[in-house]
């Protein structure tokens, strides 16, 4: 009987492997082969060796891009998780219409990237500007997505408007499985406030704060669909992610083989991140 | 428990070909031929939907399908790596053409019939767009658009202002109607490409026609071919809104079509788009003076759609007989009153009335090809110069243009310069 079920889930399992080998492995063992000639994305084209993966390196605007993504990853997960765990807190206490409030905040992550994005886009370049002349402050009088160094942060705030949506349920159903009675024997220790956030709460659902922090920073360094809709990348190149620019550039481009180099590029360091933010958080878990 | 487990096995085995086979086997009728036209023009989408019903009711041996899709360049792309391709494509005379064509995806259609009737001065505009030189003829032009300055004819009426002919006359009037309080000019350099508009239609005046291959053959550089339209690219930005970047292509026709500036330097594409925010609109247009001396302003006009046929199309013939339809004369006045467009084919042809500014150098063929169609569009010129409008500054951008073009056109180079030396 045990080998039957074994066999059973064996036979589950290897469809799925073979449709993930198909539309997965496969597309990715191309796109490695491809990033080692000068494809167009049509046509002939011959083996370059090593030479796109050498111009990676030289290339200013996929270092801007780069470090343009890297920031708002940073930044944004950062802002995503505060904020989202203060409003954990929050909705997970006996406050009125609490199931409302939830359903409320949850809003955000129901609608479409770009339909937001274009909401957003509206909000910026008149609605914004309108309010900020109406008052007097002279800063954000004219369009935020228009400025070199302010368009990140209308980005910043379009993915973090979203994306806390989704990381405040994970962390209410993370703090729903801290048991009441530590907290009541934490408060007999006299841990109470911060102290008992610091000491209790933070330990016991740090599983769910890994979670959180990687799917937040792998989600926000493959930003596409806000820069999309916000901005296309500019102004003056300032907001090119490098997804948007592996898709810009490989697909309307001609840089299909170069392209394919940087996300190959990508890919691993997407992996090597995602790998030590969880050996990282791991190590700060708690069992009870 | 064997039996169900197999069962379930080939059931879902079952569902996959299901899906690939359904793909595969769709039902032809094999004495009608299929021709597949992909388009990269959606404005014009309703124009080629009746198009493809007229020819499939007058047409029993062919059956004709049209796509319009927005982003078609990408979706072209797309299906080429797939290998799947149309019959038919439409595209503008740009730097995709020429990679198309070097590519060895189109064929030669130097036997098509339908040549002869076409204007002489975009066939050569196509001839130009080779990388390297080729034999053959790989596209049928079939309309042109012009680019220049649109005018708000009932404001130019209202202060009696009259048509700039030279640089300093546009310069002039510019002032004139800053002191007036109207805006001169409107941009929507939010969306980049618009960026290219001014730039085209000042470079045609300012630059050699052939820069982009001079600079490739190793004569000449950016830095000394476009430094004056820089300089007067920069002039012109000082009469337009104070923040450029914050609007994009629809924005700015909308406020063009309100009322909201006097000018604005785009191509005569836009026409539709701000006729239909403002349909009662009287809208003007002349060539942009680049120059101090009025003959030597050329207009910017080059081949806004053209159709190519592919290398892998089965029935050759079966192509041309729908190019022949589209290139009716009557379709394509149909085609140029819908998108105020320009005809590439010799004839009787009722220009739109926007368009009676630049008809003279469109008669007298003092028309050069817009100097973007030779731009990689992966080194992004349009970005380039939306970061010179931010920062500025003619020097930084014109290093950046040299330095990023010999990066970008590499292999084009190289290929130029091996064909030069089998030359020698």
């Amino acid at each position: 009987m045990k080998n039957e079920r074994k066999r059973t889930y064996l036979m589950i399992s290897l469809p799925i492997l073979a449709l993930f080998i198909c539309f997965n492995t496969i597309p990715l063992i191309r796109g490695v082969y491809y990033s080692f000639t000068n494809f167009k994305g049509f046509g002939s084209y011959d083996w370059v060796g090593f030479r796109n993966y050498a111009d990676l390196f030289t290339d200013t605007r996929v270092l801007k891009s780069y470090l343009f993504t890297f920031k708002l990853a940073v930044f944004t997960t950062i802002i995503v998780n505060v904020i989202s765990l203060i409003l954990a807190m929050a909705l997970n206490s006996s406050i009125r219409f609490k199931s409302f409030f939830r359903g409320a905040y949850f809003l955000p992550n129901v609608l479409g990237a770009l339909v937001v994005g274009y909401i957003f886009n509206y909000f910026f370049t008149y609605i914004l500007p309108a309010f900020a002349q109406m008052v007097g402050i002279e800063a954000l009088s004219g369009s935020i997505l228009s400025k070199e160094g302010l368009a990140w942060i209308g980005i910043m705030i379009v993915c973090a408007w979203q994306a806390i949506a989704m990381n405040t349920i994970i962390y209410i159903s993370g703090l729903q499985t801290v048991p009441e009675d530590v907290y009541e024997a934490g408060g007999l220790d006299g841990a109470t406030g911060w102290n008992q956030f610091r000491h209790l709460t933070l330990p016991l659902i740090m599983p769910f704060v890994t979670i959180n922090l990687v799917l937040c920073g792998k989600n926000f360094l493959m930003v596409f669909d806000q820069i999309m809709a916000l901005t296309k990348g500019g102004p003056a190149q300032s907001t090119e992610s490098i997804s948007y620019l592996i898709y810009n550039n490989g697909m309307s481009g001609g840089q299909f083989g170069f392209q394919s180099a940087n996300a190959v590029v990508f890919f691993i360091v997407i992996v090597a991140i995602s790998v030590a933010q969880m050996k990282f958080s791991s190590k700060k878990e708690e069992q009870l | 428990m064997k039996g169900k487990i197999l069962k379930c096995l080939f059931l879902s085995a079952a569902c996959v070909f299901a899906g690939i086979s359904l793909q595969s086997c769709g039902s032809k009728d094999t004495s009608v031929t299929e021709i597949e036209i992909v388009q990269y023009k959606p404005e014009a989408a309703s124009y080629f939907k009746q198009v493809e019903e007229e020819f499939n009711a007058t047409h029993n041996n062919i059956h004709l399908t049209i796509q319009s899709p927005n982003d078609a360049s990408t979706i072209l792309r797309t299906r080429f790596i797939r290998e799947d391709y149309p019959d038919i494509i439409g595209i503008g005379g740009d730097i995709n053409y020429s990679y198309y064509m070097d590519a060895g995806i189109l064929a030669d259609i130097s036997d098509y019939q339908g040549l002869q009737y076409i204007n002489q001065a975009y066939l050569d505009i196509d001839e130009g767009l080779k990388i390297i030189p080729t034999e053959g003829v790989f596209a049928v032009p079939y309309v042109a658009n012009a680019a220049g300055i649109l005018y708000n004819r009932e404001i130019f009426e209202e202060y009696n202002w009259q048509v700039p002919e030279t640089w300093d006359e546009l310069i002039g009037l510019c002032e004139t109607m800053k002191a007036e309080g109207v805006l001169p000019f409107e941009f929507g350099f939010k969306d980049t490409w618009t960026c290219l508009a001014p730039w085209n239609s000042l470079a045609v005046g300012l630059a050699p026609a052939d820069t982009a291959k001079q600079v490739n053959a190793g004569s000449t550089t950016f830095s000394v071919e476009y430094r004056e339209t820089a300089e007067k690219y920069m002039q012109l930005m000082k009469y337009g809104p104070t923040d450029p970047c914050a609007f994009n292509y629809n924005d700015a026709c909308t406020a063009f079509a309100r009322g909201e500036s006097a000018m604005y330097t785009i191509g005569s594409y836009a026409v539709p788009q701000i006729l239909s925010i403002n349909p009662d609109m009287k809208i003007g247009s002349f060539t942009m003076p680049a120059n101090n001396v009025k003959e030597e302003n050329p207009l910017n006009s080059g081949i806004d759609l053209q159709f190519c046929v592919m290398a892998d199309c089965k029935n050759k013939e079966a192509a041309y007989e729908v190019l022949d339809f589209l290139l009716a004369d009557e379709n394509i006045q149909k085609y140029i009153d819908a998108q105020t467009a320009i005809p590439c084919k010799v004839g009787e042809f009722q220009l739109a009335e926007v368009l009676d500014g630049m008809e003279e150098d469109i008669v007298n063929g003092n028309m050069k090809d817009y100097q973007d169609h030779y731009y990689p569009s992966e080194m992004a010129v349009d970005a380039q110069l939306q970061t010179f409008v931010i920062r500025q500054d003619v020097g930084a951008f014109l290093e950046k243009f040299d330095k990023d073009w010999l990066r970008y056109n590499r292999d084009i180079i190289y290929k130029v310069q091996k064909y030069e030396e089998g030359l020698k």
